[in-house]
């Protein structure tokens, strides 16, 4: 997983920043301060916050036998930064219970560690993470249950991709329901059946859940690179600056990803989430 | 009104809670007739009231998403409230 560096006004300011760029929720992404913000006489700020983010990454399956034998040999070898690699699991959701779990034995969370490994914090022996089949089954029978309690009728089917996305899809006869304005039923829908998959992994999921009805997410974000691309020729032609409307951290990612690969315009947000959106300007 | 019971939303509220709990035989929903509109109360069992509403409400909201979705299809307006 790539880590971006961004720098704010503020803490929070560079975090916002990072998200946009990744395309994700807070709840999704692992952060590391590199730099407070200083402040200086009279609260000017003398120095801008930097801020290392990236997609929690939720796999730990390869990690796991490495990390074991690491750990025998001794915590604390000053192995410093090249550690960060092997401790990337740490931050997960799952972890932070597995590390409340260990917490006599093993040490205190990551983030309190100062610089000694993070991988001593996490105890994954006991606990295997869950069978790809038995996630995508999880998942699909709460959407398919879903899907008959909204009295519809749809296929549920399931994958869980080498990229460690959780692929869920509802193909059938109007499903328009399940998508609702702004694909707000849509996203609410995936909020939970993350949330279902986690309730009943127990923290041992891994994958990222993508919800999907009909391909419509598909479909949307091929529209909305057109639209961007677009406004994109509009700025370049006129030397106006275009700004769109609030969107999601997810949409705001494809917005920036559009422009990237254009000449003569680029991109930046504005605005606190959930009411931030992206600014289109000439180069 | 009617009495039209809004069974799709019940029926929704009701699944999608109780996979999201520790104890799905403490998930009950119950209608209560309002003037033009009905709203169903969600009871879950002691201690499994944050997993309904989640970090900062955003399970309750994406739960309260769905459910009006779903009562669209019984032709009700629903309020979703979390009872403990």
């Amino acid at each position: 997983m790539e880590w971006v560096e961004t720098t704010g006004k503020t803490v929070e300011e560079a975090k916002d920043l990072a998200l946009d760029q990744l395309g994700v929720d807070h709840q999704d992404a692992e952060f590391e301060v590199v730099e407070e913000p200083k402040t200086g006489l009279f609260g000017r700020v003398r120095g801008e916050a930097r801020v290392r983010a990236r997609i929690a990454p939720k796999s730990p399956r390869p990690k796991n036998d490495r990390r074991r034998g690491g750990r025998s040999k001794g915590k604390g070898e000053g192995e410093g930064r090249s550690n960060q690699r092997d401790g990337q699991r740490s931050n997960g959701r799952s972890d932070q219970r597995d590390g409340v779990n260990a917490g006599g034995s093993q040490g205190s969370r990551p983030k309190s560690q100062g610089d000694s490994p993070k991988r001593e914090s996490q105890p994954r022996e006991e606990r295997p993470p869950m069978d790809a089949d038995e996630q995508c089954k999880v998942a699909s029978v709460f959407l398919s249950g879903l899907v008959t309690s909204f009295g519809l009728t749809g296929e549920v089917t399931a994958n869980l991709d080498e990229d460690d996305f959780l692929n869920v899809g509802v193909q059938g006869e109007g499903l328009g329901l399940l998508i609702g304005p702004g694909l707000n039923t849509l996203d609410a829908l995936q909020e939970l059946t993350r949330n279902a998959v986690q309730r009943q992994a127990d923290g041992r999921e891994y994958g990222r859940v993508v919800v999907d009805v009909d391909g419509v997410r598909a479909r949307r974000r091929a529209a909305l690179e057109q639209f961007v691309a677009d406004a994109a020729k509009k700025v370049v032609e006129t030397g106006d600056t275009v700004v769109f409307e609030v969107m999601s951290s997810a949409d705001r990612k494809v917005v920036h990803d559009t422009v990237g690969d254009l000449d003569g315009v680029v991109s930046g947000s504005e605005g606190e989430d959930p009411r931030r959106r992206v600014v289109l300007k000439p180069a | 009104m009617s009495d039209a019971r809004p069974e799709h939303a019940c029926d929704v509220l009701e699944h999608i809670a109780k996979s999201l709990v520790e104890q799905p035989d403490g998930v009950s929903v119950e209608v209560v007739d309002l003037d033009g509109k009905s709203q169903l109360n969600l009871h879950v069992a002691d201690g499994d009231m944050g997993r309904v509403i989640g970090k900062r409400g955003r399970m309750a909201s994406a739960i309260r998403t769905v459910t009006r979705a779903a009562a669209a299809r019984d032709g009700v307006e629903v309020d979703i409230e979390f009872v403990d």
